[in-house]
């Protein structure tokens, strides 16, 4: 629009803006320093926390250490080397890592489900007139989430630990929070606990920003309760459950606090029991951290393929 | 899920990447040499130890690094303390000590990222079977020349801290598995002391039928416990051949060995508790643990507390059939990292460190360097007035020499600690577990570009 002004009276303009555009250009530039200022904190930490880890994480992800002496013990002066995608075709051809990331994938299967079910009835509830105190639940629904997370999964382990669970007595004779076929859905239940007030959090944004009018339009037509909110509330939080999902999804295929903090208690997990677990502790092999470096790559990209499916699934549904 | 997790994961794997530690900040500069933020200490300029040593000349102060491990409880002489009575007769060498805080198998973790920084200490201590990986990877120094002076200090420990041949530190402490009988259940029980495996599975089965274990078989730890147990029944798991390292983790010794724990485990007279769980210490206080297989350091701890305090002894291992013998379990040694600057006075006092006896005796452990020590009070007390010391010391005597450890070593833990769990649960046999081992082994040889016999 501008360059249609200048264009069309370019002598008026040249004689008059001057002084003015002087004016503004330099209160742009104090806005845009201001802005950048505001914003350098977070950048400096993105940078320096986010970017630059994953920046040599793919380069290592193509180098190995190699011994450059000969004998029994390499001679003690290890070279870094290229080696292209030999440490993508290890983790691709690796058993342990598929079995991983079966194991975490089946685990959202369940585990997301539910968790978002839980967190958008425990939203509609709070958001109705049914409670009295919404703020004093809200943040009691939200408080595991506040709650570190290797913290929580100790606190866990010990309710879960048998001769110290609290609960044990009470349930059958034999059962065990943590033998092979039930550790998975104890695992889950550390999650949820945690991490359903924060999903709550998002339902109940969303809700309270659902004008109040729509409710008043419903009523006078003679809308129930139960229909404002199966036909208007659930529909209207489409857009914060897919935001929830997703964010579920990238999160559960790193897997880690839970797992990491059971096996301490149980050896027979191994140390590879989810990806995330895989990259952690093959960090420090004498190759170099080249193949964890590998896992966490592939791990991000698989990630990404299943958020990306699911939005692309939803999308198809609406 | 969530971004939180998100960021924590990308911060953990920023602390992997970057080789930033919490504690990388702490080197006097003079000490760091600048190194490239992604090479490997490799990569650094070659030089021969000689070259690197610069003696100080007088009034100049050497200042050393120290990162340990030992347990600085109280009673004992604190390392710290020690290295002050160092400092104080020596100006020119000044020692710091720092005792790492995390659990021992992530301080080589912390090495690593340090040496990446630049920030290694001078002198940390390295577990026996975490030697040969250190140097491999590249992280230790070839002291050779400088440990040759102090060699007649110590024993056959010496060659722990000189993988093929090359001194990168001294020993310090040994680890020889010992048994820890209930001296006073034994009694109660009517069970002697066994002295071979036949009189180990009956007086076993003996304390079963009354409810109580006279050994406990942990599927935490496993790999050295096991290990340490093939060694004592007279096998060498890792041996070269023309320049190769030949595998075999399924001996007769180990045989014997996987065969003795079937039998416990299949008759259900072994416990089966974590080493590290609560449950063992548990079991150790209620009286159904009567004994135990362990190493020699944890006489300095193992009764702390306990109910059962004063009741215990110590004796030597069964025969495993191999004649009295037995086997490693950790003990460590004090090693020079490279990108030390003064490595003649570090070790200097690497040495003479590792030879105050009654210093490292109070700290519980079985001192590599040679001569006699006092069991210390607490230890002899907990042990019913017993000088643990000197079975400590006949242990160490017959202690195999033959089995050395592989680069790699650190990886085989846990599909060793996989295996056993699956036998404790009965999903799998003892003999899985050195199959799991032979087979992580020959992996860890070949991932680290080393030769292999296969």
């Amino acid at each position: 629009m501008t360059t249609h002004i200048q264009g069309a009276a370019p002598q008026a303009v040249a004689a008059a803006a001057p002084p003015g555009r002087r004016r503004r250009r330099s209160k742009d530039r104090h806005e845009a320093l201001t802005g950048w200022a505001f914003l350098a904190p977070f950048v400096l930490l993105f940078v320096l926390v986010f970017v630059i880890p994953i920046v040599v994480s793919v380069i290592e992800s193509f180098y190995k250490r190699v011994p450059s002496g000969g004998g029994l013990f390499g001679g003690g002066e290890p070279v870094r080397t290229f080696i292209g995608m030999e440490n993508y075709a290890e983790v691709a051809s690796s058993s342990t890592f598929w079995l991983g990331i079966a194991r975490v994938v089946g685990y959202a299967a369940i585990q997301i489900p539910i968790m978002i079910g839980v967190a958008l009835a425990l939203a509609l509830l709070l958001d109705s007139f049914l409670v009295r105190r919404p703020g004093f639940f809200r943040l009691s629904y939200f408080l595991p989430y506040a709650i570190p997370g290797v913290v929580a999964a100790m606190v866990w382990l010990y309710l879960y630990s048998p001769g110290m669970s609290p609960l044990l007595p009470y349930l059958p004779d034999g059962f065990s929070f943590m033998s092979p076929g039930v550790i998975l859905a104890s695992m889950a239940n550390m999650t949820t606990w945690t991490y359903t007030g924060y999903n709550m959090l998002i339902f109940l944004a969303a809700l309270q920003s659902i004008p109040g009018d729509l409710y008043e339009a419903a009523r006078i037509d003679g809308a129930s309760g139960w229909q404002i909110t199966t036909k208007i509330k659930i529909p209207l939080v489409r857009g914060a459950a897919l935001l929830a999902v997703l964010l579920s999804i990238i999160g559960t295929i790193q897997l880690f606090n839970e797992p990491a903090i059971m096996y301490t208690a149980n050896p027979w997990m191994g140390e590879n029991y989810t990806p995330m677990m895989m990259a952690y502790n093959n960090r420090n092999l004498i190759s170099g951290m080249g193949f964890s470096s590998a896992v966490s790559v592939m791990m991000a990209l698989i990630a990404g393929l299943l958020a990306v499916v699911y939005a692309l699934l939803q999308r198809k549904a609406d | 899920m969530t971004f939180k997790r998100y960021m924590k994961a990308g911060a953990l794997l920023a602390v992997a990447a970057l080789g930033l530690t919490a504690c990388g900040g702490d080197a006097t500069p003079a000490n760091t040499p600048a190194a490239p933020a992604e090479s490997t200490p490799a990569a650094a300029p070659e030089t021969t130890p000689a070259e690197e040593t610069t003696p100080a000349e007088s009034g100049d102060v050497v200042e050393i690094e120290y990162l340990h491990r030992l347990p600085d409880n109280e009673g004992m002489q604190l390392v710290a303390d020690v290295a002050a009575k160092w400092n104080a007769e020596n100006p020119n060498i000044q020692v710091t000590t720092t005792k790492f805080a995390g659990e021992a198998g992530d301080m080589i973790t912390k090495l690593e990222a340090d040496a990446n920084a630049g920030t290694a200490p001078c002198l940390a201590q390295l577990a026996y079977g975490e030697v040969p990986e250190m140097f491999t990877k590249g992280l230790v120094m070839d002291v050779t020349q400088e440990a040759a002076k102090y060699r007649d200090n110590f024993g056959g420990a010496f060659g722990m801290m000189a993988p093929g041949g090359v001194s990168v530190g001294l020993p310090q402490d040994n680890g020889p598995l010992v048994y820890y009988y209930n001296e006073v259940a034994f009694k109660e029980l009517g069970i002697e002391v066994p002295t071979n495996i036949d009189e180990f599975l009956a007086a076993a089965k003996t304390a079963a039928a009354a409810g109580k274990y006279i050994v406990n078989f942990t599927a935490q730890d496993t790999r050295d416990w096991l290990s340490a147990q093939a060694a004592a029944a007279g096998d060498a798991w890792y041996t070269a051949e023309s320049d190769q390292w030949v595998v075999n983790t399924n001996g007769e010794g180990t045989q014997r060995v996987a065969a003795m724990w079937q039998d416990l485990l299949d008759n259900k007279a072994t416990a089966t508790h974590n080493r590290w769980d609560d449950t063992y210490t548990a079991a150790i206080g209620d009286g159904s643990l009567i004994g135990t297989i362990g190493a020699a350091w944890e006489a300095a701890f193992m009764l702390d507390g306990s109910p059962t305090a004063g009741q215990w002894k110590v004796a030597l291992l069964p025969d495993f059939g191999a004649g009295q013998m037995s086997g490693p379990w950790g003990g460590s040694g004090v090693a020079v990292m490279k990108g030390c600057d003064h490595p003649a006075e570090a070790m200097e006092f690497n040495n003479w460190f590792n030879t105050q006896l009654d210093a490292l005796a109070s700290q519980g452990l079985v001192v590599a360097a040679l001569g006699d020590v006092e069991t210390p009070a607490a230890i002899a007390e907990a042990f019913g007035g017993q000088d643990v010391y000197s079975v400590l010391a006949e242990a160490n005597a017959v202690m195999s020499d033959k089995f050395a450890y592989i680069p790699g070593w650190s990886t085989v833990g846990d599909p060793v600690g996989v295996a056993a769990a699956a036998a404790v649960d009965g999903s799998g046999k003892v003999a899985d577990i050195f199959t799991a081992a032979g087979t992580a082994s020959v992996k860890a040889l070949k991932d680290a570009g080393l030769p292999v016999k296969e």
